[in-house]
């Protein structure tokens, strides 16, 4: 019989591991699989009723009106997706090489990229909410003070314009995550290769493309990863700058407004209702999963032993 | 064709100035080497003519054409580096064909260029391998060949032996040798490491602190080094420099005894210098020659290395046949090859002739 009396490592281990273990299962685990379990019952209010088997993913993807919302809300994040994609790591990747080369003033710009990503969510939302604002606010101020009048307009209040608007306030937020990821991988390629390099061609362009973008893959897979997942679980400026229901007129609604307003409700649509929240929450959850898993391993297979 | 011509050459960082102006000739396939202690300059100075940092002062020309303000890319030189520097994420006929692709060959002619570069340098096999799957010695063959397919006038080689073990270097040595003589190009070779100048340069050129000490062939440094810091230099174990002053036809070391040593030059104290072939070892004390004490042998098989201590404290090294080994504390008496020996000015330590 073999012996299995604990020793004071052994417990000293197992104290230590045990409150931390307690702790992600209670908060993390537990709830994941609890919205798994309530997904599939049908709810008045918070009274769970019966086993209702699919039916709330049936509903949230074939049933109207929940068919449209979904859609809509879908198609939004994947426009955050793309266009932060652009905005946030091209602009992201840009920077980080100009901060790199050690243009003028990079000592300075080093530390005002990075600073927006400090500030909370909220004060950026109501800051770019104030720029935004269609009579005092500074964005159309500006137009109409250098002559561009006819571009002036309610950022914020009409369809056209309004994702776009809180995507930059997102992308301004946020740049300086991906430039630092980006330079930090920048920094790790050794100097010699920039040499080798200068001495076989003069073309910047040359130099990112087949040199630099390859071999920052590793800060790209971050970036890429961290990117999508943050764009499809997008919540707190779309929440404070277009509101709970995604105004104007769903142009701003993204999934995550969309679950929380179907599982907790609000003020306009009054009804709650968890059994379709929870379906939504594993539909999004399950979706992210496999595309950032796919990613992850996808921008892997391609990074390089520098 | 390619002669390099640098004139005062100086290279300021910020405050300190590495290079104090440099003057430097430098024939079309000659194989030169700069030698000399870290931090003397002489990697900056390749720098500069490649062009990776720009020159503060004076004027590079290559073939007549000023360069000072030429990019890299365009000046036909390439450099082999002393980490190599390959692509990690290229195979090795990437590697090479990068630049010869960016110079605007075309396809066959970049197919050819690297199939000679591969033959010459045994790559056939390794042609689709990454750099991280190369030993050291193959990593350095590669570095060479991407120089080579560029058909530069000028190659440049930083160090490019100090990342390969000690039985790989003389083999990579005589392959960098025979390279030359095979390619005919002009090369320029960096290194602080005397044995390697002295076995490759047709023309070393010898630096400290920035300055030029001195240029010439192997054998015109060894024979007739211009300074103390060129003689002790060149040449393993390095000369000794004994403080010694003249007494008619000898040379006297304080309180340790005098030494005739040939035709003196005509001035009263001056450095005396001597190479381990040059002094000759006898046993006990007599009036002949320098006071010796005996510190330790060193036995390399087919001769020996005697250090020995003169009265006024330095450190002699003497050459000795493997069977007249001495042992520690033994005294002995120093004479000197009438001939052999350099003397040197006690103030500036310049060379000064009989």
């Amino acid at each position: 019989m073999p012996q299995l009396r604990m020793t004071g490592r052994g417990l000293w281990i197992t104290a230590l591991i045990v409150p931390p273990l307690a702790f992600v299962a209670l908060f993390i685990v537990y709830p994941i699989v609890s919205a798994f379990a309530y997904a599939f019952f049908d709810w008045q209010g918070l009274r769970r009723l019966d086993f209702v088997g699919l039916e709330n993913f049936h509903t949230v993807l074939f049933v109207e009106p929940y068919r449209s919302w979904t859609i809509n809300a879908f198609k939004n994040n994947v426009i955050v997706f793309f266009a932060l994609m652009v905005l946030q790591n091209g602009l992201g990747f840009i920077l980080a090489y100009a901060l790199w080369r050690e243009l003028p003033g990079a000592r300075f710009h080093r530390i005002a990229v990075f600073l927006p990503v400090v500030l909370s969510t909220i004060i950026v939302a109501y800051l770019f909410k104030l720029f935004y604002h269609p009579l005092f606010g500074v964005v159309n101020i500006t137009l109409k003070g250098i002559g561009l009048g006819w571009l002036a307009q309610p950022w914020l209040g009409q369809s056209g314009t309004a994702l776009g608007s809180i995507i930059v306030a997102q992308a301004w937020h946020m740049v300086g995550f991906p430039t630092l990821v980006f330079l930090a991988g920048m920094q790790r390629i050794p100097g010699e290769i920039l040499d080798a390099v200068r001495m076989e061609t003069e073309s910047e362009w040359v130099k990112i493309t087949k040199i630099v973008w390859p071999l920052v893959a590793p800060s790209a897979t971050i970036v890429f990863t961290l990117l999508f997942v943050g764009a499809f679980n997008w919540f707190e400026l779309p929440y404070i700058m277009g509101g709970l229901d995604g105004s104007p007129f769903g142009s701003t609604d993204v999934l995550g407004l969309y679950f929380y307003r179907t599982a907790f409700g609000n003020v306009s649509a009054g009804q709650q209702d968890f059994g379709l929240g929870s379906a939504l929450a594993v539909l999004i959850f399950i979706f992210i999963a496999i595309v950032a898993g796919v990613i992850t391993t996808r921008l892997r297979a391609r990074e390089i032993q520098l | 064709m390619a002669r390099l011509s640098l004139r005062g050459i100086k290279k300021r960082f910020k405050t300190t100035d590495v290079l104090h102006g440099i003057d430097l000739e430098i024939g079309d396939r000659e194989f030169v080497v700069f030698v000399g202690p870290s931090g003397c300059g002489k990697s900056t100075l390749l720098r500069l003519i490649a062009g990776l940092d720009p020159i503060s002062d004076g004027d590079f020309f290559l073939n007549d054409q000023r360069m000072n303000d030429v990019a890299p890319s365009r000046r036909g030189i390439a450099m082999v580096f002393q980490s190599y520097a390959l692509y990690p994420h290229m195979d090795v006929y990437e590697n090479m064909a990068f630049g010869a692709r960016l110079m605007g060959l075309s396809k066959d002619e970049v197919e050819k260029r690297i199939a000679d570069a591969a033959r010459m340098l045994r790559l056939d096999a390794l042609l689709k391998r990454k750099p991280r799957e190369l030993s050291g010695g193959q990593r350095q063959r590669v570095a060479i060949g991407r120089a080579l397919v560029r058909k530069p006038d000028v190659f440049l080689l930083d160090e490019p032996l100090s990342n390969l073990d000690a039985a790989l270097r003389s083999d990579v040595r005589l392959e960098i040798a025979k390279l030359h003589r095979d390619i005919g190009g002009t090369m320029i070779y960096v290194t602080h490491d005397q044995v390697e100048a002295m076995t490759l340069a047709d023309k070393i050129v010898v630096m400290n602190s920035g300055r030029i000490e001195q240029v010439g062939s192997p054998r015109e440094l060894y024979e007739t080094p211009a300074n103390t810091f060129v003689a002790t230099f060149i040449g393993s174990p390095r000369m000794t420099l004994v403080d010694v002053a003249r007494d008619g036809d000898r040379l006297g070391v304080a309180n340790g005894g005098s030494v005739a040593t040939g035709a003196l030059p005509e001035i009263k104290n001056l450095k005396l210098g001597l190479r381990p072939d040059a002094v000759k070892l006898h046993r006990g004390q007599n009036s002949e020659g320098l006071a010796a004490t005996v510190v330790y042998t060193e036995y390399l098989g087919d001769n020996a290395y005697v250090y020995a201590r003169l009265a006024d404290g330095t450190l002699l090294s003497a050459r000795t046949t493997p069977n007249d080994l001495f042992a520690p504390d033994e005294t002995v008496t120093v004479t000197v090859e009438p001939g052999s020996a350099h003397y040197f000015s006690a103030e500036d330590g310049r060379r000064l002739t009989p």
